[in-house]
């Protein structure tokens, strides 16, 4: 009883204890020694650190910045496009509003649920595999994960309208299509533009990765400086994408702080 | 009233612009061509692919040799020990950091007490956490396979730094968003600055830190398969190999156990998050 009670009180000191503790010991897994660096690390370290400093500024080099800049962007996008015809589409069947069928419901959750459990630089790969290097195969491998997260978050909005208005629409006799559209797509739609906003900023950065898989803009250009060990270039674009970020963040902070208001 | 409808038109008229030039940019300047996609040769490349997937063609597919299957299950808990490390680099990284971070602890409204170094701590650690999770962690591990070896340390280290700056932001505006009434009444009993932090704070926000870390352990075992893409070691050093060599049946392979493992994390945290509740 005493021991319950204990429990009770201290959960979750006992459970960061347990994280903790499943650090530490995973810690021990890795084998402690010099041989962790490379022969040259040490003074890779400096390089790395020292060229952060004095990053690659030069004209030429901020052009093709720019351009990396909105090539990364303009993929981006281009897949959150996607993703919202897919997100929105599999959201709409699977919240159940139009069909009350319960095998579609399920169906369509799972079919999300499978999308954005595969990472997408996963799906790339695949894609690669399947089709060949082509940045529109990048373009679907990032818009698959992506429509799935979304549709997961719209049909999941849709449940939570729960306003007067759908009823009103009900009882005065719309069909599931017309209270779509008068009901539900209006009232979570500030919420679904929200969410847009935070995933687009994620999926810049996921097209900056997909230059492993023939994409162009940012990461092909990191990936250049670096396999020229030029870190000073590798820095500059790195701050190109931090601002590209940052811009986008500071853009959806407006727009939450206006929906919350 | 006024202001919040211009934000958001603005949001839509600029975002549909964005997406309208985007897509003329890859079309009309990239010269993407859509129908390429599906042309024969693509058909023959893709059933290749899927019939290799399904070890169609093959004696032994990777699927069910025993031990591909070893190799595979010591990959995964590579994997998963990876990712426990880096959640724990980014958790103690942000919980070092986090009480510099917070805006009402800058301007002395929490503590009730202002110091001429928290302004300067405050920017910085931000600043921080902005640049860490700007860099996705791909490129964080392939900046630092340069400096360490193969292994899974760097993608631990990759993955943590990533993660420090996403649980840095969400667990300073937790800080920031927190209910004062437990610190107002401990203030007024006279407790001092470290006891108001230990008794008001660390209380207050401890189940949210945890929920959000919790969070974040499933989003790094998502993409702990991607860092070892570049030798950050883990299962995505052996599927990238089989992808190199052909050998489309191990990839099924890889996925099933990479799915497992994403299940098996989904699982633990649910537990652990009902467990705190």
């Amino acid at each position: 009883m005493k021991i319950n009670k204990y429990l009770e009180l201290h959960k979750r000191g006992i459970l960061s204890l347990l994280l903790l503790g499943a650090f530490l010991l995973s810690l021990t897994y890795i084998p402690w020694s010099s041989d962790l660096i490379h022969a040259g690390g040490r003074s890779t370290i400096n390089e790395v650190i020292r060229s952060f400093f004095n990053p690659d500024l030069s004209p030429h080099l901020l052009r093709i910045g720019f351009i990396a800049s909105w090539q990364t962007l303009a993929y981006a996008v281009a897949s959150i496009a996607l993703a919202l015809i897919i997100a929105i589409f599999l959201g709409v069947l699977s919240s159940g509003v139009l069909f009350e069928s319960v095998f579609i419901k399920t169906f369509c959750r799972g079919l999300l649920g499978f999308m954005r459990a595969i990472h997408e630089l996963i799906w790339a790969w695949l894609f690669v595999a399947a089709i060949g290097l082509s940045p529109l195969a990048a373009m679907f491998a990032l818009a698959i994960p992506y429509g799935g997260i979304l549709g997961r978050i719209f049909s999941d909005l849709m449940q939570d309208v729960e306003t007067p208005q759908i009823l009103a629409l009900k009882t005065s006799g719309a069909s599931p299509m017309q209270q779509l559209f008068y009901g539900y797509f209006p009232a979570s739609f500030a919420n679904m533009l929200s969410y847009t906003m935070y995933r687009l900023e994620c999926a810049v950065r996921s097209s900056s990765i997909l230059s492993f898989v023939g994409l162009g803009g940012l990461g092909f250009q990191i990936q250049i400086s670096l396999s020229d060990l030029k870190y000073n270039e590798v820095w500059t674009f790195l701050f190109f994408l931090v601002i590209l970020v940052v811009l986008i963040d500071i853009w959806s902070n407006l727009l939450r702080r206006r929906l919350s208001q | 009233m006024r202001k919040k409808i211009d934000i958001i038109k603005f949001s839509v008229y600029l975002l549909t612009f964005l997406i309208i030039a985007s897509w003329l940019y890859i079309f009309v300047v990239d010269e993407a061509d859509l129908f390429k996609l599906f042309s024969a040769k693509n058909a023959t490349y893709t059933k290749k692919f899927l019939s290799g997937l399904l070890g169609i063609g093959e004696e032994v597919p990777g699927f069910i040799d025993r031990d591909l299957w070893k190799n595979a299950i010591e990959m995964s808990f590579e994997t998963f020990i990876m990712s426990i490390i880096a959640i724990g680099i980014a958790s103690i990284g942000m919980l070092l950091t986090v009480i510099f971070a917070s805006k009402n602890i800058a301007n002395g409204e929490l503590t009730l007490q202002k110091k001429w170094y928290n302004y300067p701590l405050y920017y910085v650690s931000q600043g921080l956490y902005i640049f860490s999770r700007s860099v996705p962690e791909l490129l964080w591990a392939m900046i630092i396979v340069f400096i360490l070896k193969p292994g899974i340390l760097p993608g631990a280290l990759a993955l943590g730094i990533h993660n420090f700056g996403i649980l840095g932001k969400l667990c300073s505006e937790v800080i920031e968003d927190m209910r004062y009434d437990s610190i107002m009444n401990l203030s007024s009993c006279g407790a001092s600055k470290t006891q108001l932090f230990l008794y008001g704070v660390i209380p207050t926000v401890m189940k949210r830190f945890l929920t959000y870390i919790l969070y974040r352990w499933e989003v790094i075992i998502r993409t702990s398969i991607v860092v070892g893409f570049v030798g950050a070691g883990g299962l995505g050093q052996d599927f990238r190999l089989a992808m190199s060599f052909f050998k489309y049946s191990e990839i099924t392979l890889y996925l099933i156990c990479y799915m497992l493992l994403v299940y098996l994390t989904d699982i633990i945290s649910n537990f652990s998050r009902k467990f705190i509740e």
